[in-house]
């Protein structure tokens, strides 16, 4: 009977003792820390905090702009640094534009955005739809970004055949993962369509696919380099025929609402469906220029509390 | 023999005691900023917390990236510059209520909390009032009071200086039910 007694009063003192949560911190000798711990908000499915801009120097990010945000956004590409165009006669290159690309982004869901846009190469305006498909998570239960783009673009002037013979597609899957804190890369397979060859050569692939690789590293609170690189898998683009691969290097500043990208880039070209189909500066030439990026995001979601 | 079932059954009677737990899940936290060019306001409604009613031990735990903002570039920075909510996820008061509360009475009692707040990182030792109000078992416990950013080392870059206020008023409102 004494034994069963004993047995009993084990069976009842265990009963109050709660099981420790396996996420409790290592100093819990209390029951009532472990059950705070287990109630309060675990911040592993928010989203990393990666790219602070939804452009960097050629290509687009995994980034989409907040619903009911505009983002405005001036691009310009100056003229060849160095070479037989650049040096001190053209100050650099600053003399000269070889782009200039003035749009607006507009969040229409955090994750659906849409673009409008102009270049000046081949008096380009475009449209483009971006869909952010997956968010990384904190605790890397989505391990990748995946934001889906389609761009259409307009040739504005110039004589074509036909209002279609103006037109340019481009499909590119953004694929990003933040690598460290710090570190976030990303690869955009693409593909472009172009219905008129650019540039206007017999022979020139019209249809073609590509690849984007980008870093952005986080320097300090406020300031980042980054750096991108696109090919184009096209038979006609070969170094041979004068073509090069986009690369570009820059350092990004973020302050309140604004972004800054100043950078250095071989290619001319802004728009994607542009730089991908007709870059032909080479940096061994010496035709790299200076590029910088400004953009103002405003926000029309709730009244402003400004006084 | 007959000892070591009185020791035990005594044991097991002290495991009882100083459980008296009341939790709450879903606390409404907000918090309040007025400086000369901008008022800033934001609100969580997933602060947990646990009561002891019998030692008077009061904890509490607020995620960061659970407070929302009306303006989602105010919320980016909040998290990324100022509070650096990947480092320090969440804000806690670990304290101990100084007067002894009787649940079983419906009655409202103003109360003192003195305890750690422990806030990017940073912990000081604060006495902090409020009320707490008992009506059919359930307890309501409302604080109002400021958290200097400074106490804190949270940066506030003169830049913006006439935008964020040194000090930021926190309301509190949390309705406990007993931990079964």
């Amino acid at each position: 009977m004494k034994k069963y007694i004993i047995l009993l009063a084990l069976f009842i003192s265990t009963d109050s003792v709660m099981a420790q949560d396996k996420k409790a911190p290592a100093k819990d000798s209390n029951p009532a820390d472990s059950l705070l711990n287990s109630m309060s908000v675990d911040n592993g499915k928010d989203p990393v905090n990666d790219f602070k801009a939804t452009r960097l120097i050629l290509m687009q990010t995994t980034k989409t702009i907040s619903k009911n945000t505009l983002n405005f956004m001036v691009l310009h590409r100056f003229g060849d640094l160095a070479g037989k165009n650049g040096g001190g006669q053209t100050d650099f290159g600053l003399d000269a534009i070889a782009d200039v690309y003035i749009g607006f982004e507009y969040g229409i869901t955090d994750n659906l955005n849409v673009d409008f846009g102009r270049s000046t190469i081949g008096k380009l305006v475009s449209f483009d739809l971006k869909y952010a498909l997956l968010r990384e998570n904190k605790d890397g239960s989505v391990p990748v970004s995946l934001t889906l783009f389609g761009e259409n673009g307009i040739n504005t002037y110039g004589v074509y055949n036909s209002f279609s013979a103006r037109l340019s597609y481009l499909a590119q899957a953004i694929i990003s993962r933040q690598i460290t804190k710090t570190l976030s890369i990303q690869v955009s397979p693409g593909y472009s369509s172009d219905n008129t060859a650019n540039p206007f050569i017999y022979g020139n692939d019209l249809h073609f696919f590509s690849l984007g690789g980008a870093a952005h590293l986080r320097v300090s609170k406020h300031m980042s380099l980054v750096a991108d690189y696109e090919h184009p898998f096209s038979s006609f683009r070969t170094t041979a025929n004068g073509f090069h691969d986009g690369v570009g290097a820059g350092i990004e500043i973020e302050t309140g609402g604004h972004v800054f990208t100043l950078n250095l880039s071989n290619a001319q070209a802004i728009d994607p469906i542009n730089s991908l189909s007709n870059t032909q500066q080479s940096i061994s030439k010496g035709q790299y220029r200076i590029g910088f990026t400004i953009s103002r995001i405003f926000d029309f979601n709730h009244k402003s509390t400004y006084k | 023999m007959k000892y070591i079932t009185i020791i035990l059954l005594a044991w097991f009677t002290t495991f009882q005691a100083g459980q008296n737990l009341y939790v709450c899940k879903n606390a409404k936290v907000n918090l309040y900023s007025s400086a000369p060019i901008e008022d800033i306001k934001a609100e969580t409604n997933s602060g947990a917390s646990v009561y002891n009613v019998s030692t008077g031990e009061l904890d509490f735990s607020v995620t960061i990236s659970t407070f929302k903002f009306p303006k989602e570039l105010m919320q980016e920075h909040f998290n990324s510059d100022y509070m650096e909510s990947d480092k320090f996820p969440k804000a806690t008061f670990k304290g101990k209520i100084a007067e002894q509360i009787d649940v079983t009475k419906d009655g409202s009692y103003p109360v003192t909390v003195d305890g750690d707040l422990a806030v990017h990182g940073v912990t000081q030792k604060r006495t902090i009032k409020g009320k707490v109000d008992v009506k059919g078992g359930v307890i309501t416990m409302t604080s109002q009071f400021m958290v200097k950013c400074a106490d804190h080392h949270i940066d506030i870059p003169r830049l913006v200086f006439h935008n964020i206020a040194e000090s930021i008023q926190m309301n509190v409102t949390a309705t406990y039910t007993a931990y079964k």
